[in-house]
């Protein structure tokens, strides 16, 4: 059975087409590239996928169950999570408290806990605070666990983001960009820590990339969005030489 | 029906105090994002400004002499309360908003309510003891359009605002600072590009709004003569509340929702007891904005995201 | 600048010689000093000329009569500064000894106590100063729930004034209905004397209520945000005010009284600590942290799992029971309310209270209705200048400080804060332990 389906997924924005006719199949394990010039659509695929918009026509189905509808938090819930294109943590909070408030779901007690700081409740936080600490270690970012999150580096913002995506245990994880303003040298990390998170935390990963060199380098299997639709798909190799997706990408060949 | 077509001129009347002192919060939003919480104050000065202005006039025998005396005292006495009331738009833009350009918009908020209380308590100190009543400046004539009777004063109101809203409009698409007002209410970053100092076009901005609330303060003096420090607050919350029906820092908006506040309240006010006016008004307010939330003519996000 | 100078040698003093007296020794010397002035205040003020025992550390006598400051500062100096120091100093290494016994629930509770007794013996010198201080307790519920809504989740409400309306109607409807003689209500239902005990369950029912008719601002706030919500609390001000001036049986535009005295200083402290203590348990807990994720960012805090729609009426729910709550205390204290007591002005005083203190910060919602108060009663005998100085002081602290003073931040306590630190300790070296 595959982790994701999404079956003739279109999606209207008033009279404006963004995603037609959409379909695939995500396999467990797999790390799954989505490219496309700009404004093709490939985030609103990943805001469909996520329940931020719900498609005009089509379903989604995770693990067999049909999510086609349901809300983020529930969609969340279920084990898809995702990162955003421009960095959305929790700006006046600390790297620490923006892990531990991605386990909501995952919280073992109720209001009544949270009013009245009962015994399940301290136990509770300590459990939550010890996973979050180790959660944070395990991406080499517990030193900055107790700064606010506005005033750290860039790239730490970036693993702060990852890290909080993951305390909600997702089995699959969209990853919107994951290379956004860095360098090459950057570059090449991120690829072997996209690689170690995925064996590390047993997920299947979804990423949206602009650099082809990346996407060609980490991806088994890619589509090609352009103007809401599928134009291509297949390994890296073959995309490259497909002429379709040069000339979809012809404005910006510099990238390639 | 008489008594229907009776309560409409009412309502045109309540409505253009309404859509006057709306257009200031409107104005003032479209441009700094921050509703101006001192501008019902500011109405409420404006009014005494024009009793001061109005009391000063009559008492000049040099202008009892010339011919259609009453309309030149008329017209002289809203030129110059128009005129006063801009600076004390300015003086609350500089006092409450210029030093937070800034600051977190609540903050601004604050500074603006407490303005507002200042303002109140000011007058309530220097002329709250004795009572004041605003100058007859038109005697009232009575006219009687089939059955329904009409003053003179009602149908001056409708006039002159609308009078004023054209002439609003001109000056917006018409003139230099009007356009970069038009511009800014868009982009901010344009506004280096247009020459013009973005702090005037703001102070600009307060200063026509309040010279707006200055107008509706001497109709508003006119048709209930007894002023009184609090009447910024009852008013100037419903002027504010029409703004928002009309969508946010929209002029048209402005205009629609003053209006629409005022048939609003004459129709509660016909139809069930006189009580109920504020508890209906503010009711449909909630109605409209739970189910449209950003107002009747504002715009909405371009892609709302389903939350 | 030359006040500074001088200044600094005392401090300097002051500081070497006191820095490290705990808290708590503070308190206890306070509570002496209290209790010392309830016992002579009343004497020494006779003979130093002042008549009566200054309320407010003389500050408005100084402010009215400039020729009485010799003598309030020798009855502040006698009565207050010289007793709290000397009790602080001596019994400091009690402190410091009770800090490695006790555990910190009972610490912080014999540090309540205390504060209750300073506050108790303060109180009874003077009624005015009764008054003064349960309206202050009122006070901060209302700045400390309004903060959940306006601090912690980001949004702009004014709708404080409507929640203590109901609930100051809804308690008093109970209690006048339960245990009054009253001219509309007949005669008490309930045995009078049972009216103490009854009172905790009229302000729950208050609470409650306040809390059910909140939803007419917390639904809204699912679609809407910012400007538009917050024009729809100011709605729901004008509805509440215009709906109990329509209800002839509460006494419409009149206004209702006879409630049974029931809100003593004591029970004002007691729900007063409870409300901050149950408010700080929640924003301190993940779950109550969402809240603030939903203001930095609601998008990503549904994708993180958190029910956005939950966390938002568990925000406004639990800002309209405490300002309901504190609705029903403030009808008490007074013993009167009419529907104007509740109108958008109350809104602006808590509103001012709570950016005075900060957002997003407890002790920032104690400190803000404190200084508040504080200014407006030494302005007190000067009637109208009250709400001429006030907001031009706090237009001043917005434009110096627009987060207000203690925007983001908590007050260390150090104690508590050496605690902290050795738990953070055994955390971050991956120990657990409580």
């Amino acid at each position: 059975m595959a982790l994701l389906e999404i079956r003739n997924m279109t999606h209207w924005f008033g009279g404006l087409r963004a995603v037609y006719n959409f379909n695939t199949r995500i396999e467990p394990g797999e790390i799954r590239g989505l490219i496309g010039p700009n404004g093709a659509g490939k985030t609103t695929v990943f805001n469909l996928v996520t329940g931020f918009y719900t498609p005009t026509e089509g379903q989604i189905f995770f693990l067999g169950r049909e999510i086609t509808g349901l809300r983020p938090h529930q969609i969340g819930r279920l084990g898809i999570s995702r990162t955003f294109q421009n960095l959305r943590l929790w700006t006046h909070l600390t790297a620490l408290d923006n892990v531990k408030i991605a386990y909501y779901s995952q919280i073992r007690y109720g209001l009544i806990g949270a009013f009245f700081n009962t015994r399940a409740r301290r136990e509770e936080e300590e459990r939550i605070d010890h996973e979050a600490r180790q959660l944070m270690r395990m991406l080499d970012i517990d030193q900055y666990a107790h700064r606010v999150v506005s005033g750290l580096p860039y790239g730490i913002q970036r693993k702060v983001e990852i890290a909080r995506a993951l305390a909600t245990k997702p089995k699959l994880l969209l990853l919107d960009e994951p290379t956004a303003g860095m360098g090459p040298a950057e570059m090449e990390e991120t690829m072997a820590f996209i690689r170690r998170i995925r064996d590390q935390f047993n997920l299947t990963i979804w990423l949206i990339e602009h650099k082809m060199k990346f996407v060609m380098g980490l991806c088994g299997w890619i589509q090609v969005l352009n103007f809401g639709e599928i134009i291509a798909e297949g390994p890296p190799e073959e995309i490259q030489r497909n002429p379709e997706v040069i000339r979809a990408y012809l404005g910006e060949m510099v990238e390639l | 029906m008489e008594q229907l077509a009776q309560q409409l001129f009412n309502a045109l009347q309540w409505g253009s105090f309404y859509a006057l002192i709306a257009l200031g919060y409107s104005m003032v939003y479209s441009i700094l994002m921050l509703f101006n919480f001192a501008h019902g104050d500011v109405f409420m000065v404006a009014t005494y400004i024009g009793y001061f202005v109005a009391t000063a006039l009559l008492g000049l025998a040099v202008l009892q002499v010339l011919p259609f005396s009453n309309i030149v005292i008329f017209v002289l006495t809203l030129i110059l309360t128009m005129f006063l009331a801009s600076f004390v738009g300015i003086a609350v833009e500089l006092v409450a908003y210029r030093p937070l350009r800034d600051a977190p918009r609540a903050s601004a908020a604050i500074t603006g309510l407490m303005v507002g209380i200042f303002m109140e308590t000011a007058v309530l100190a220097l002329l709250g003891a004795s009572r004041k009543d605003f100058p007859l400046l038109i005697p009232p004539i009575t006219f009687k359009i089939g059955p329904v009777h009409v003053t003179n004063l009602k149908i001056l109101t409708l006039v002159m605002a609308f009078a004023l809203m054209l002439l609003l409009h001109l000056f917006i698409s018409r003139t230099k600072v009007g356009m970069a007002m038009r511009a800014m209410s868009f982009d901010y970053a344009v506004v280096p590009l247009l020459g013009i100092p973005m702090n005037t076009i703001i102070a600009f901005t307060f200063a026509l709004g309040s010279a707006l609330a200055g107008a509706a303060g001497i109709f508003f003096g006119m048709a209930y003569p007894v002023l009184d420090p609090y009447m910024g607050v009852l008013i100037g919350w419903k002027a504010f509340v029409a703004a928002i029906l009309g969508g946010r820092g929209s002029i048209f908006g402005a205009v629609v929702g003053g209006f629409l506040l005022g048939f609003i309240e004459i129709l509660v006010a016909a139809t069930l007891p006189s009580t109920m006016r504020d508890l209906i008004a503010y009711s449909i307010v909630l109605l409209i904005l739970t189910f449209r939330p950003y107002g009747l003519f504002g715009e909405e996000y371009s892609v709302r995201l389903r939350l | 600048m030359a006040l500074r100078k001088a200044l600094t040698p005392l401090l300097h003093w002051f500081r070497t010689r006191f820095g490290h007296v705990p808290v708590g020794a503070w308190l206890l010397g306070a509570a002496v000093a209290a209790f010392l002035e309830r016992l002579l205040g009343p004497d020494l003020a006779y003979l130093l000329g002042l008549g009566s025992v200054p309320a407010i550390f003389g500050l408005s006598i100084i402010l009215k009569t400039p020729s009485l400051i010799p003598s309030v500062l020798v009855f502040v100096v006698l009565m207050y500064v010289i007793p709290t120091l000397v009790v602080a100093w001596l019994s400091r290494a009690l402190f410091l000894w009770w800090e490695e016994q006790l555990s910190v629930p009972v610490y912080v509770f014999l540090h309540v106590l205390f504060l209750f007794l300073v506050l108790y013996f303060w109180s009874q010198v003077d009624p005015y100063r009764l008054l003064v201080l349960r309206l202050l307790g009122i006070n901060i519920l209302l700045t400390l729930s309004l903060n959940l809504v306006n601090g912690w989740m980001g949004e702009f409400s004014v709708s404080v004034a409507g929640f203590m309306s109901v609930g100051a109607y809804v308690s008093s409807v109970f209690m006048v209905w339960g245990f009054v003689h009253d001219d509309v209500f007949g005669p008490p239902v309930f045995p009078e004397f049972l009216a103490p005990f009854a009172f905790p369950l009229a302000l729950i029912l208050a609470g409650a209520v306040t809390a059910v008719t909140a939803l007419l601002v917390a639904v809204p706030s699912f679609r809407t945000r910012g400007d538009y919500l917050a024009i729809i609390t100011l709605a729901y001000v004008f509805i509440v005010k215009s709906t109990v001036e329509n209800l002839d049986f509460i006494g419409g535009p009149r206004g209702f009284m006879n409630q049974p005295e029931v809100a003593s200083f004591t029970v004002v402290f007691i729900w007063t600590v409870l409300g901050i203590w149950v408010m700080w348990n929640y924003v301190t807990s993940i779950l109550g942290k969402a809240t603030n994720a939903v203001r930095d960012n609601e998008s990503a805090a549904e994708m993180m799992t958190v029910d956005t729609r939950k966390v938002k009426i568990v925000a406004f729910l639990t800002h309209a029971f405490w300002s309901g709550v504190a609705g029903g205390l403030y009808a008490h204290v007074l013993g009167y309310i009419n529907p104007s007591s509740f109108d958008l002005r109350k809104s602006a005083e808590i509103l001012g209270m709570l950016y005075l203190g900060g957002l997003n910060s407890v002790s920032g919602s104690i400190v803000g209705p404190v200084l508040f108060m504080f200014l407006t009663e030494i302005l007190r005998p000067f009637q109208l200048a009250k709400w001429l100085v006030i907001p031009v002081i706090l237009i001043y602290a917005m434009i110096r400080r627009p987060r207000g003073l203690m925007g983001f931040q908590e007050l260390r306590i150090p104690f508590l804060t050496r605690r902290q630190q050795a738990k953070e300790e055994a955390r971050a070296y991956g120990v657990t332990g409580n």
